[in-house]
């Protein structure tokens, strides 16, 4: 079984603020993550190369986010990959999805699974994995928050959906993408750690996986950011003094529910 | 690649600390060594990232990167302003102040590089990783090990432990490190530096004191402030003639480093040093430089400023002690990061004799003395006991020092003595005065302490054993009915609160500052390491 997961390096959202004259993002002492969510990607494809599957990475971006690359090998990950090229620049979620489908078909041209985050939290689009399925033809399971794999190629998820949550049964290949609900992600040993530091990351660039160039970065990229602004902000927003009465604050609060509805009856 | 952790980790030299001290070492020995023959040098540190746990003023004597960086490395350093103006001014009150109109030249630092020692120390650890050396952050080390007398090693924390004590689903368990040479580059207090001088009487001749200092970054509107003014003050808020100070330091056009440095020997248990803080930057003199900014950033960290008669035997086979952990700081300027890049390269030429003769690490006190910030911290050697008998003969004291490089007073003062007798009391019990109700008001440019906390980004798994031990709850009763609780004034990051009259400990907050080490009245404070990654994650202190 060979399983990709496909990660992010993303800005530290707990730090990015927005300049209020430009609307920029004040990207100074704001590090660079490896996507939260994609931990718990990574985290079920490492369960699955416990149980005896071949377990490869790959991502998108400047030859930096090699980093986030190394920490999924220090994890235990047997392969990665980054796709690293001028041309990807200014991709929209479209144009990422062409160019991971590409990179996943010269990887493996028939994966058992490959796993996404829930999505990434700096554009916040839930895309690319949904998308990256289409590209390869390959089922989608999206929002899973469980996931076992039989041995004869079968597999049974829970998803969650607005309503409640389902058991699917059903057989790879598939493309999933993972919710913060799965497993806590593994930490990497410091062995793996120096392992890692040592392995080697295959940078590939547009033309090493094939890729149109018209359907890459800017050029490929039907939606545009015309503009970037923090959303305004609503105000009106009650505070119950909790620090001298706790349980008169309860009270209160309680009161408020009832009174403005917002629980419903 | 996680099979790999069967095998047991060997390395040449083992650094425990990646700040400008541990990363001195590791550059130094990387470049000192011959083609060929080159250590293998591991760094481990538990921020999350290069300089996570770094803080510091800082205006840098630049002598400490000579002979280390290339002049080329030098020029790259991520410092945006050089000392260009600077002043000492004697706060009266929250109006009254005077620049002091003469200062001992040995305290001057016109042309100085100031900026942030957290980008410096990242930039540090580019270099030597650069150079080969293995730096791997997020790993703390929490135990070292000692085999016939020798320290061999050391041992990483666990990870993924609930706060039940028991395992979870993703623990991560000790890993063993074997190092022909381990360096200790804690820092200030190190837990495991701590241990070792305690176990080994590695104490200086004085006990170490230790001053807090609290930090924020103030962006100010472009065109207000001039980059590389800086300003040191003494005097308020002070109350009792404790030791302390304040500094601004602009280290561009629209960042401000303002911070407030406060002797943790102070006596009076209502003192709140970040309330002090506060005051000092609601003060008149320092207003002038931070007005219609807002503060982005925030840290604190204890400084070992007890000089030369505290500093420990930084030597014990198998292992040496470099910069603040050692206690290797100039305590009439603070100043420490040119001597901790001094003592890391001093300690590399010894680990290179001993890793090609099994034997020269012995002469690492030697070559440390030979330094010049050796060499500075012995001219000062004084002056900070000087201080403890009041700031004016603290003045003469430094002084006298500089008119006479450190010949003048040539008897040891009296203070600090070693705490071998009762009569040590650190605080004064009594009635404990509100002193809150003198706060100034909170704005952007005066948040209050939880506010500060969040913006030093730290953060800690809440779901593992509390870090700060308590080792005898009767006590907390005890202290709260002498000095009425001081951890909950003393914490910078207001870890401790009293919850109807029960300490509740808020360890996510912690800065990892030790000041609760230090200065728990009863000394009942444990404080042991979190999860590697833990802590703050400072990206420009």
């Amino acid at each position: 079984m060979h399983v990709i997961v496909c990660i992010k390096q993303v800005p530290d959202s707990t730090n990015v603020r927005i300049n209020p004259e430009t609307n920029t993002l004040m990207r100074e002492g704001v590090e660079s993550i490896l996507n939260p969510f994609d931990e718990y990607a990574l985290e079920e494809g490492l369960r699955l190369r416990d149980a005896g599957a071949r377990l490869s990475v790959v991502s998108m971006g400047p030859p930096q986010a090699a980093a986030i690359l190394r920490e999924a090998l220090a994890r235990g990950a047997d392969a990665a990959y980054l796709l690293s090229d001028r041309a990807f620049a200014g991709a929209d979620t479209l144009a990422t999805g062409y160019a991971i489908s590409c990179a996943i078909r010269k990887i493996d041209p028939s994966p058992d699974l490959v796993l996404f985050g829930k999505q990434a939290i700096d554009g916040d689009t839930a895309q690319v994995g949904p998308g990256v399925a289409e590209m390869l033809g390959i089922p989608l399971l999206a929002y899973i928050r469980e996931l076992s794999a039989g041995e004869d190629g079968s597999f049974t998820a829970t998803v969650s959906t607005d309503d409640g949550e389902e058991t699917v049964e059903g057989k790879f290949p598939a493309v999933m993408t993972v919710l913060k609900e799965a497993h806590a992600p593994r930490f990497a040993p410091l062995a793996g750690a120096m392992a890692a530091r040592r392995a080697k990351v295959t940078v590939w660039s547009a033309a090493d996986v094939g890729a149109d160039p018209a359907r890459c970065g800017l050029n490929g990229s039907p939606t545009k950011v015309v503009r970037i602004f923090p959303p305004p902000s609503k105000g009106g927003a009650l505070r119950v003094d909790a620090r001298e009465d706790a349980d008169a604050a309860a009270a209160e609060i309680l009161r408020l529910v009832k009174e403005k509805g917002i629980l419903p009856q | 690649m996680s099979d790999a952790k069967k095998t047991p980790v060997e390395t040449d030299v083992l650094i425990v600390g990646a700040g400008p001290a541990g990363m001195a070492a590791a550059i130094a020995l990387r470049r000192s060594a011959p083609e060929g023959a080159k250590p293998r040098v591991v760094v481990l540190d538990k921020g999350r990232s290069p300089g996570s746990h770094v803080l510091s003023g800082a205006i840098i004597d630049p002598s400490g990167f000579e002979g280390l960086l290339s002049p080329e490395e030098i020029g790259k350093l991520p410092v945006e302003a050089h000392v260009c103006k600077e002043s000492f001014r004697m706060l009266f009150g929250p109006r009254k102040s005077l620049k002091v109109p003469w200062v001992p030249p040995l305290m001057h630092s016109r042309g100085f590089p100031v900026g942030s020692l957290t980008k410096i120390a990242a930039y540090l650890c580019s270099i030597a990783e650069k150079e080969g050396a293995e730096i791997y952050t997020g790993y703390a080390v929490t135990e070292l090990i000692e085999e016939n007398g020798r320290i061999v090693g050391a041992r990483t924390g666990e990870k993924g432990v609930g706060k039940d004590g028991k395992p979870k689903s993703n623990h991560l368990p000790q890993e063993e490190i074997r190092a022909a040479v381990t360096v200790l580059a804690e820092g200030g207090c190190g837990i495991l530096t701590g241990k070792l001088a305690e176990a080994k009487g590695l104490g200086g001749v004085r006990r170490q004191t230790y001053a807090l200092a609290i930090k924020e970054l103030i962006e100010v509107p472009a065109g207000t402030q001039t980059a590389g003014e800086v300003m040191h003050t003494f005097g308020y808020p002070s109350a009792d003639g404790t030791y302390g100070g304040g500094f601004v330091y602009h280290v561009s056009e629209t960042q401000v480093m303002a911070g407030y440095v406060y002797s943790l020997d102070y006596r009076r248990p209502e003192t709140d040093p970040h309330l002090l803080f506060r005051r000092f930057k609601a003060s008149a003199a320092v207003q002038k430089h931070i007005a219609g900014g807002k503060t982005a950033a925030y840290g604190a960290k204890v400084i070992p400023e007890g000089g030369y008669y505290s500093a420990l035997k930084p030597y014990f086979p198998g292992c040496v002690i470099v910069g603040d952990a050692a206690g290797l700081l100039d305590s009439l300027r603070i100043k420490g990061v040119h001597i901790a890049l001094q003592s890391g390269r001093a300690a590399a030429r010894a680990i290179l004799a001993e890793l090609k003769d099994g034997r020269g690490l012995e002469t690492y006190p030697e070559l440390l003395e030979r330094t010049r910030g050796w060499k500075e911290i012995k001219r000062v050697r004084n002056v900070r006991a000087s201080f403890r008998h009041g700031t004016i003969p603290g003045i003469i004291g430094a002084g006298m020092a500089w008119a006479t490089c450190g010949a003048f007073p040539f008897w040891r003062l009296r203070g600090f003595e070693k705490p071998d007798s009762a009569e040590m009391e650190p605080l004064k019990p009594g009635a404990i005065e509100k002193e809150a109700a003198g706060a100034p008001p909170a704005s952007p440019l005066s948040p209050d302490r939880l506010t500060d906390v969040f913006m030093s980004g730290t953060i800690h798994d809440e779901d593992q054993p509390c870090h700060l031990k308590i080792l005898d709850p009767a006590k907390c009763a005890e202290c709260r009915g002498r000095y009425g609780a001081p951890c909950t004034r003393f914490c910078p990051a207001e870890v401790y609160r009293l919850e109807e009259g029960r300490l509740q400990i808020d360890f996510s907050n912690c800065l990892h500052c030790k000041t609760c080490k230090i200065k728990c009245p009863l000394e009942n404070i444990d404080w042991t390491f979190p999860q590697g990654g833990d802590g703050p994650r400072y990206t420009r202190m």
